[in-house]
This record gives structure tokens, C-alpha cells and sequence, in this order.
């Protein structure tokens, strides 16, 4: 099967500093897999390659059988439409009701949605992440908690193939982290993959996924989902 | 065997509406209702703008007068009166006549009898005062020679201002480097309004330029969670352009409409002697350049904006 990520010997430099050294990296469709370090060792820089906010210095960069290293700039919302992205400080419209912030990411991608079909789809994903009830509810009036769900309903609404977070309980307590995680769960039972950056210790330690670990730009680790002891990635933090 | 025929929805049509719907909010009514949200920090530039279109319009209204002065002058300067004495000879005045038809350089003969001097004169600013002061008619008859080649008209004045029947005080119109001198002054008069122009195009796209810069850093946030949500680079800039559009538009309509009262209110009061000071310039002749000041708003305001987009916008 063909991975729905695929890193071959990437590095990507910031002038003289060298944010990720000769990474490879494969993940599977349906994967869950979280992606530790300390700061600075260039899980975020990762997650931009996915995306092509940056491109590498060299090296390649697939995302579902799209070369994002030598993407165009006019193709790249080609390749964002198949990724979806949620960030720690959640990065919604302030100005767009809930509803509409998850309606948006559909119709940007697609003109021939109509906007009947878009807010169906849209409040689908709210329920589906439990929010059904606050559609008309404008970012500022949620809780973190509530807003990183809008979030995630926004990323996966489209059915992209592949979600990446960037440290998305940061701002949530523990109750709250618990839940987007077992969001992320279902997300990844429904066979989109998900690659998660987090410094939480207690979520990657009993989750029991595959964890990937960066130290100053490489990958020093890749354990296997069920192979976490808690000691050995402590070590590596 | 009967059927029903059931005429279905042709579903391309639908798609298209859909589309359609989608491209007007997302392009039109999303820039209509930033620009009507960032009123505030736009009103300055948009007024800026209408004032530069407003002297664009009354440069190009004065450039035209010019033109038309240019090709009028030109055109007398070819034109050679000659005087005729108020005793002159019948007979004197035939044998000039003759003469001059005969000279192959010459195009034409006109003869302006002295009631249709004074007639003449009295349409022209300031001389019917001069007209109104003697009891007799001053204005004496002449020829009106159209020369072939303005570089003739002085070899024609030599051969006729010492011919007897021609007035010996002021014997033709012939003015020594007179049209040369109009010539240059409209010359430079282009050149200085050519300059101005430039200088106002470049303050009113720099204006511009301010402006959709500053609306972009002010929608920084949304510009960056529309290009990471998959939003092509169309839908992304295409609304700041039409925001562009829609300043220079209500600027150049502005501008269009102060520009038109202008000059229709000048025609208004000079009635009569208008064409002497701007020839060419009538009310269809005003509603044209007013056009066209608010098609350059329009241009100008959709142009700056994409030059603001290409330098300020991430892709």
C-alpha cells in the first residue's frame, strides 16, 4: 500500500542552522503516530514540510502520492485540501459563526458545494466531535476545549486522507486533552491518518501508539505501536 | 405504447448557479463587506485618490483645449491677411488679386470686406469694446490667403506689403516666429502636464498600494487560516483586488462627476467666448474625459492592488 507520507533523506536548513537532518519517514493510511522531542528538534518544521508551508533543502517529500519538495506554488491548496491541520492556538475566523468556519474549509476547496450541502456536512462534523449543538455559536463564546473541537471538525470535514496536529492539547487541561485524544482516535479508526506533535508525556505513554522521536533535526527513534515503555521516551525528551 | 415524459433538471445548470453563488460571495460580497469594515482606515486613501483623478480629469480637459488651440494656431498661422488700404484703387485691388491667384504657392483667396471685419471682431473677446469706441468701422478689408506651406508665408508677405493698394501702416498679419512661439509654449505646457500626470499616477498608486497593504496586515490571520484550510491563490487575493476595484471605482465615479460639474459649470458661465479660451471642450467632450477618469479609477485601484498583493502576500 502506498504510504500516505513519505520522507527520504529531508533536511531543511534555517541559514546556518540545520532544523532536520536527513529525516526518513513513512506513514501508513490509518496510522495514529505521535511525534516527540524537545524543543526546537524540529517536529514543527516536520509538520510544515507536509504541508509546504517550507520546503526542504533536500531531499523528498510525498503526501499521498503528491511531490510537495517540488510542488508549484498555484498547486499547493491541491495538496492542503488532503491534509487537514490543527494548531495549539486553533486558528479560527473570528468573525465566522462555528458552523461556518467548518463550512468554510469545504467550499474553499470545492466551488460546486452548495452552501445547503456545506452546513449539512459541517454540522455532521460537529457532532461527530460533539459540538452539534453550538453551531451558530461564534469562536469567542467556546471554551478552549470547545474551540479545538470546532478545529478538528474544520480538518477533517473534507475527509482528507491525513490530519496533522501541532501540539493540540497545549492549551487544554488533562479532562480536555483526554477527549480531543480519543477524537483523534476515532478519526484514525475511521482510516484517516493522524500525526500528532506533543510534549505530553502521559498521553503518548498510554496510548500505546507508534511514536517518532526527533533530537536537534533527526530521527533518533521509531518505536512501534504497544512498544512504549515510559522510561525509554523520557529519555529521549 | 404511451409514455410520460418527465423533463428532468438539467443538473449542469444547477452546478453552475452553485458555482456561480459561491464565486460572487467569496470574491464580491466578502470585498464589499471588508472594505465597508475597514471604512475607516480606506476613506483617507480613497479621498486622496479622487482628488488626484479630479486634477487627472482637469489636466486632461486643459490637455485637449491645447491640442485643439495647437491644431487652430496651426492652422491660422497658414493663413496670411493681407490689409487693404481704406482708398485703395479698385482697379489696385484687382491687379493684387490677380497676382496672387496666379502665385502657384498660394491655396487659396478669401475676401473679408470691412463689415464683415467688424462683424468678426465682434465675436472675439475684448474687441467689441474697441469695436464700440469709434464712429467709423476701424477694421479694414483683406485678403485671406491660405498658403500652401507655412514656410511661404513670409516670402508672400514680402512680395505684397509694398503693393499699393495693400495699407501701408499695417500691411498683412505676418508675425515673425509667432507660431513658433505658440508652438513652444504648448509644447512645454505638455511636457509640464505630462510630468504632473506622472507625478499624480505615482502618488495615487502609492496610496494605493498603502492602503490594500494595510488591509492585508490587518487580515493577516484570515489570509494565512485561508491558504492553510486549501484555499486557492484566486480566492485568497481576488477578494483584495476587488476591494482595490471598488476605491478606485467610487474614487474615479467621484472624480468623474466633480470633473463633469467643472467643466459644465465653466461652459455654463462663459457661454459665448468658452471656445476662445478652450476650444474643443463642449458638454459630450467633458462626459467623455469624466468616463474616462472613472475607467482609470477603476484601473488604477484593481492595478494597485495586485501590485500590493504580489509584494505584501505570502503565497
Amino acid at each position: 500500500m502506498r504510504p500516505i507520507v513519505e520522507f527520504t533523506r529531508v533536511t531543511r536548513e534555517y541559514g546556518s542552522r540545520i532544523a532536520l537532518d536527513d529525516v526518513c519517514l513513512r506513514l501508513e493510511p490509518g496510522e495514529l503516530t505521535f511525534l516527540v522531542g524537545p524543543s526546537g528538534a524540529g517536529k514543527t518544521t516536520l509538520l510544515k514540510l507536509i504541508n509546504r508551508e517550507i520546503r526542504p533543502t533536500s531531499g523528498e517529500v510525498w503526501v499521498d502520492g503528491i511531490p510537495a519538495h517540488r510542488l508549484k506554488t498555484h498547486r499547493v491548496s491541491d495538496l492542503r485540501r488532503r491534509v487537514g491541520v490543527v494548531f495549539q492556538d486553533f486558528k479560527l475566523l473570528p468573525r465566522l459563526t462555528t458552523i461556518e468556519n467548518v463550512a468554510l474549509a469545504l467550499q474553499v476547496g470545492d466551488l460546486r458545494i452548495s452552501d445547503g450541502e456545506a452546513m449539512d456536512r459541517a454540522l455532521d462534523a460537529l457532532e461527530a466531535v460533539g459540538l452539534g449543538d453550538r453551531g451558530k455559536a461564534f469562536p469567542h463564546q467556546l471554551s478552549g476545549g470547545q474551540q479545538q473541537r470546532v478545529a478538528v471538525a474544520r480538518a477533517v470535514v473534507a475527509q482528507p486522507p491525513l490530519l496533522i496536529a501541532d501540539e493540540p492539547t497545549g492549551n487544554l487541561d488533562l479532562d480536555t486533552a483526554w477527549e480531543m485524544m480519543d477524537l483523534f482516535r476515532d478519526i484514525a479508526a475511521w482510516g484517516t491518518s493522524v500525526l500528532i506533535a506533543t510534549h505530553n508525556v502521559e498521553i503518548v505513554t498510554r496510548l500505546q501508539r507508534r511514536v517518532v522521536t526527533l533530537v536537534q533535526g533527526r530521527l533518533v527513534r521509531d518505536q512501534p505501536a504497544g512498544a512504549i515503555g515510559r522510561m525509554a521516551w523520557l529519555a529521549s525528551s | 405504447m404511451a409514455g410520460i415524459l418527465v423533463k428532468a433538471r438539467f443538473p449542469r445548470r444547477r452546478l453552475v448557479q452553485i458555482v456561480i453563488a459561491n464565486l460572487f460571495r467569496y470574491l464580491f460580497r466578502g470585498a464589499a463587506r471588508n472594505w465597508a469594515r475597514n471604512i475607516s482606515s480606506t476613506a483617507p486613501a480613497l479621498g486622496s485618490m479622487a482628488l488626484l483623478l479630479v486634477l487627472l480629469g482637469l489636466v486632461g480637459l486643459t490637455g485637449i483645449a491645447l491640442y485643439n488651440l495647437d491644431q487652430v494656431e496651426s492652422g491660422q498661422a497658414s493663413i496670411l491677411h493681407v490689409y487693404i488700404s481704406d482708398g485703395a484703387d479698385p482697379a489696385g485691388v484687382a491687379a493684387l488679386r490677380e497676382r496672387l491667384s496666379s502665385d502657384p504657392r498660394i491655396a487659396s483667396i478669401g475676401y473679408t470686406s470691412k463689415a464683415e471685419a467688424l462683424q468678426r471682431a465682434q465675436s472675439i473677446p475684448g474687441l467689441p469694446e474697441l469695436a464700440g469706441a469709434s464712429d467709423s468701422n476701424p477694421f479694414p478689408a483683406s485678403f485671406d490667403v491660405q498658403v500652401k506651406k507655412i514656410d511661404d508665408v513670409a516670402a508672400i508677405d514680402a512680395m505684397v506689403r509694398n503693393d499699393i493698394a495693400v495699407d501701408a501702416m499695417y500691411p498683412t498679419s505676418y508675425d515673425r516666429g509667432a507660431y513658433q512661439r505658440i508652438q513652444t509654449v504648448i509644447f512645454g505646457l505638455g511636457v509640464a502636464g505630462f510630468a504632473f500626470l506622472s507625478l499624480l499616477g505615482f502618488v495615487a498608486v502609492t496610496v494605493t498600494i498603502n492602503s490594500i497593504r494595510a488591509a492585508i496586515i490587518a487580515r493577516r490571520d484570515e489570509v494565512l487560516i485561508m491558504q492553510l484550510v486549501g484555499a486557492p491563490r484566486w480566492m485568497v487575493r481576488g477578494p483584495f483586488v476587488v476591494e482595490g476595484a471598488i476605491a478606485g471605482a467610487l474614487a474615479g465615479g467621484l472624480a468623474g462627476l466633480v470633473t463633469f460639474g467643472l467643466a459644465a459649470a465653466g461652459i455654463e458661465a462663459a457661454a459665448g467666448s468658452f471656445n476662445q479660451f478652450a476650444p474643443g471642450i463642449t458638454i459630450t467632450v467633458a462626459a467623455i474625459v469624466s468616463l474616462v477618469v472613472f475607467g482609470v479609477g477603476l484601473g488604477l485601484g484593481s492595478g494597485s492592488s495586485l501590485i500590493s498583493i504580489r509584494r505584501h502576500l505570502e503565497s
